[in-house]
């Protein structure tokens, strides 16, 4: 479904991306994990033509997507959650969520999925009304999910999801995401919760200073000397 | 390079010296216009202070141009028929009385605008530069009436819209201001240079940092010491005071001032200077400032002289009655829209670079932050924790029954919390529980509805964020807020802000005490720097950083405030274990080694039940549970509404194993 080949990006002149080969195949969980600094973020920016490849060609649904604007690469069928909780904070949490579904055209299908969003976030039901930029860290980060899954994408993007919620909902966070896989999407999930990220992930790469390092099914990742020692912290 | 760019700087400096006599020898004519010319970029530098460095946007500059022009003019004016003036007073003594004036006034437009951020300044400030030329021009004609006595006549306070003329010339024993532009162009270059040298001077200390770190982020700002009142107070007074000096100057070598040279167009292309060449920059905005006056005094006239000329010669009538002039603000509003496109730092503005990525390909070292050790502790830190506190007996933070409500929402409801001195408690519970808002209500940044909280013995209900730090409560951010475009070492150094006392006399001049004191802040901060594990790292700008730096550096700035509290919110977010690992650790050294207290919101359970001693669960504003982390583990409410059952307590390293 989506396929990056040999993508490198710069930052002016300063290299960013190496050479990142993935892919990630329809229906799969497929999850990113790396240092702060590695290039996870940048890999996401650079699927949604937020940053142009220097190098490499992405492609989703067999289409060249790198070079298109942002706007049409998401109307394509890529949703993203940001990390750092990028939400509207001037609308309400309804009209937030409303936006996710900005570019759909089925308008009838958008009712039942904005009930789903709002049953897998009860804290968000109770706050319809209330601004965005008013929610809590913690609540901002479930409204900015809440809207991308409400565009309802064969691809969703998720950057760093659990970050900043309580545990309980962090679990509740990848029962979602394997509750929304199971329904038929396709995600790439980047996470500094590398343990829980390889748990609900089929497959997994390890991304280093712009480089892929490691790829593999997600248990074996689990089971890797390298990555229990650096990003599961065992000793 | 070094060298080259001294031989510059001399050749710069010869040229500026020698500058009427190169113009007399070549027959230019161009002193008087060149003069005018540092006018206007000694305006655009006092603009410089509000806007560039305290990033108060400031759309009505050129009310202060003319309060130190008419400050000069009706002090000065042997002419202007009222009972108030009338006295000649020298022109050495005015220029100080008129820069004085315009502080005072600049100090008093400055006062209300304070509460006011962004858009809303902009437009106050745009309604007090209209304000006093309208002012100006209908005070030339004062009656008083009341009943059928009038106690003021037709008074003429200002000149009204025929202004003051002629004003007073400064009088030296053997200079000809009368007739030679070249006493002016050296006296102004005299007045611009002392200008300039106290401006660098300012920018480069206590008080220049607190300027941008409100810049920057007046909350963080606040919330690390800085008082933006005063603060932001001093860049209206002190950018008013430099237009106070340029404004009597040109009144003085113009002869005359009418109420229309300052109206709003002046403010907006003072503004105009400060942003083509680069807000915040001194270099910037003295090359902004000198090419648009020179461009509008001197190229525009030559051009239009110029094309005449060929449509004459050429026989060209649309040539031949051209006029550039009429089109300066074509060009002007062309030139800015063409530096935004390709420079928009402004053309000597500081580029704003990501850093290189690290080369190290090896696996395990990339991702390890240094470990931090106890040993590097810096030692003033060591004998500050060791110094007297408050009674030395009770909590170091008390809080009782607080209370806050948003609107409908009860954020905060009859919540208690004790933190013990030298004590470690944790504040979890679920997302929108209220623990930031706790938070912010102990560090002032809201005020309570309710309740009480007592700081080392005293209350500090009701103080500001500034005095609750000096107090010595200091705060991390749950999304970090560092000063993006200061370096690592500024960062630090404006937590040490509310611990310095350096005052604007003592920054422009800096007698040896000032000297020393910054000296030992710049100490200080490297080895705090060092401490966390970022000391190779002072010079680069804050928003250069990896995450888990930035989370270091801003508990390096909270720690330079020298708190005896710090409250950390949710610290480790964000971070892989191995940081994560590493910042615990941290947070043990220091309350280890420093007893300092620590008030910890954290969703990371190994890290909150590893460091704390007691544990306080929120819930909807509400305290549901306290207790040891052992307790808070087993509590069914706590496990119901937070940790989820997902969650083992055997998988927690226990504190003894650590």
């Amino acid at each position: 479904m989506l396929a990056l080949a040999d993508v490198h990006t710069h930052y002016g002149s300063i290299r960013a991306l190496r050479g990142i080969s993935l892919t990630v195949e329809s229906r799969e969980i497929v999850t990113l994990i790396g240092a702060n600094g590695a290039g996870k973020t940048t890999t996401l920016r650079t699927i949604l033509g937020a940053v142009r490849p220097s190098r490499g060609t992405v492609t989703f649904k067999g289409q060249r997507v790198d070079g298109l604007a942002t706007d049409r690469i998401v109307r394509l069928g890529i949703a993203h959650s940001p990390e750092g909780r990028r939400i509207f904070p001037r609308m309400t949490v309804m009209e937030n969520l409303e936006m996710g579904a900005f570019a759909r055209v089925d308008r009838d299908a958008i009712a039942p999925d904005l009930e789903r969003v709002l049953t897998l976030f009860p804290r968000l039901r109770e706050r319809v009304a209330q601004k965005g930029g008013t929610l809590s860290g913690g609540e901002q980060q479930m409204l900015a999910i809440g809207r991308a899954l409400m565009a309802r994408p064969s691809l969703l993007l998720l950057d760093e999801p659990s970050m900043g919620l309580s545990p309980i909902l962090v679990d509740a966070i990848f029962k979602i995401v394997q509750e929304v896989n199971r329904q038929g999407t396709t995600i790439l999930l980047v996470e500094q919760n590398a343990r829980m990220a390889l748990r609900v992930a089929h497959r997994g790469y390890v991304i280093q200073t712009g480089r892929i390092v490691l790829q593999d099914a997600a248990a074996e990742l689990l089971r890797s000397d390298l990555v229990r020692k650096t990003y599961l912290g065992e000793k | 390079m070094e060298a080259r760019r001294g031989l510059g700087m001399v050749l710069l400096v010869a040229l500026v010296l020698t500058y009427p006599f190169i113009d007399r020898a070549l027959g230019f004519q161009t002193v008087h216009a060149v003069s005018d010319g540092m006018i206007y970029v000694l305006l655009a530098l006092g603009l410089n202070i509000v806007v560039g460095y305290a990033g108060l946007l400031d759309l009505g500059y050129a009310a202060f141009f003319a309060i130190g022009a008419y400050a000069m003019g009706l002090l000065n004016s042997p002419v202007l028929g009222s009972p108030l003036y009338g006295h000649v007073w020298s022109f050495w003594l005015c220029i100080w009385l008129a820069a004085a004036v315009s502080a005072l006034l600049g100090t008093l437009i400055g006062a209300p605008t304070l509460r006011v951020r962004g858009d809303y300044l902009a437009i106050i400030t745009l309604g007090f530069g209209e304000i006093i030329p309208v002012a100006i021009r209908n005070l030339g004609d004062v009656t008083i009436e009341i009943g059928r006595w009038r106690p003021i006549e037709r008074l003429n306070l200002t000149g009204g819209e025929n202004g003051v003329n002629p004003v007073g010339r400064p009088y030296l024993p053997g200079v000809p201001f009368e007739t030679d532009p070249m006493p002016w162009y050296y006296l102004i270059l005299v007045i611009g240079a002392l200008s300039l040298w106290s401006m660098s001077r300012l920018a480069d200390s206590r008080l220049g940092r607190a300027w941008m770190a409100i810049r920057e982020d007046e909350t963080a700002a606040d919330c690390t010491g800085v008082n933006p009142i005063t603060t932001k107070l001093l860049a209206f007074a002190l950018g008013a005071s430099f237009s106070g000096f340029a404004g009597s100057v040109y009144a003085a070598k113009l002869q005359a001032i009418t109420p229309g040279a300052f109206e709003f167009q002046v403010s907006i292309m003072l503004l105009c200077m400060v942003v083509l060449g680069g807000a915040g920059t001194l270099r910037g905005v003295i090359l902004g400032a000198m090419l648009i006056t020179v461009f509008d005094r001197v190229i525009l006239a030559e051009a239009t002289f110029f094309t005449r000329w060929l449509g004459r010669t050429l026989g060209v009538p649309l040539l031949a009655t051209a006029d550039f002039t009429l089109w300066r603000w074509f060009f002007f509003g062309l030139g800015l829209v063409l530096v935004m496109l390709l420079r928009p730092q402004g053309l000597a503005g500081r580029r704003v670079k990501p850093p290189p990525m690290t080369e190290v390909d090896e696996v395990a070292e990339a991702a390890l932050p240094p470990a931090p050790a106890a040993e590097t502790i810096p030692l003033w830190l060591r004998e500050r924790a060791k110094g007297p506190t408050g009674d030395g007996a009770g909590p170091i933070l008390q809080v009782r029954g607080l209370a806050k409500r948003f609107g409908g929402v009860v954020a905060l409801n009859d919540v208690d919390i004790v933190v013990p001195r030298g004590g470690v408690v944790g504040l979890i519970g679920p997302n929108g529980a209220g623990k930031t808002t706790f938070f912010n209500v102990v560090t002032g940044l809201v005020p309570a509805d309710g309740g009480g909280i007592t700081f080392d013995g005293r209350s500090i209900v009701g103080l500001r964020p500034n005095a609750i730090v000096e107090r010595g409560i200091a705060r991390t951010f749950q999304s970090i807020r560092l000063f993006a475009h200061m370096t690592v070492l500024e960062n630090v150094l404006v937590g040490e802000h509310c611990r310095l006392r350096s005052s604007v006399p003592g920054a422009v001049f800096r007698p040896p005490a000032v000297r020393a004191e910054e000296a030992r802040a710049r100490e200080r901060a490297r080895s705090l720097l060092a401490f966390v594990g970022l000391g190779d790292k002072g010079e680069d700008l804050a928003r250069n950083l990896p995450y888990g730096d930035q989370r270091r550096l801003e508990i390096a700035r909270a720690l330079a405030t020298e708190p005896r509290l710090l409250l950390l919110d949710e610290p480790t977010a964000g971070m892989n274990p191995r940081e994560t690992e590493t910042l615990t650790d941290l947070i043990g050294i220091l309350r280890r080694e420093l007893a300092l207290s620590v008030l910890l919101i954290e969703h990371d359970m190994q890290v909150v039940m590893s460091i704390s001693d007691r544990i306080t669960v929120l819930d909807y504003g509400t305290r549901i549970a306290e207790g040891t982390p052992a307790e808070i583990q087993r509590h069914p409410r706590v496990i119901e509404a937070y940790l989820g059952t997902g969650y083992e307590p055997d998988a927690t390293r226990s504190s003894e194993a650590r």
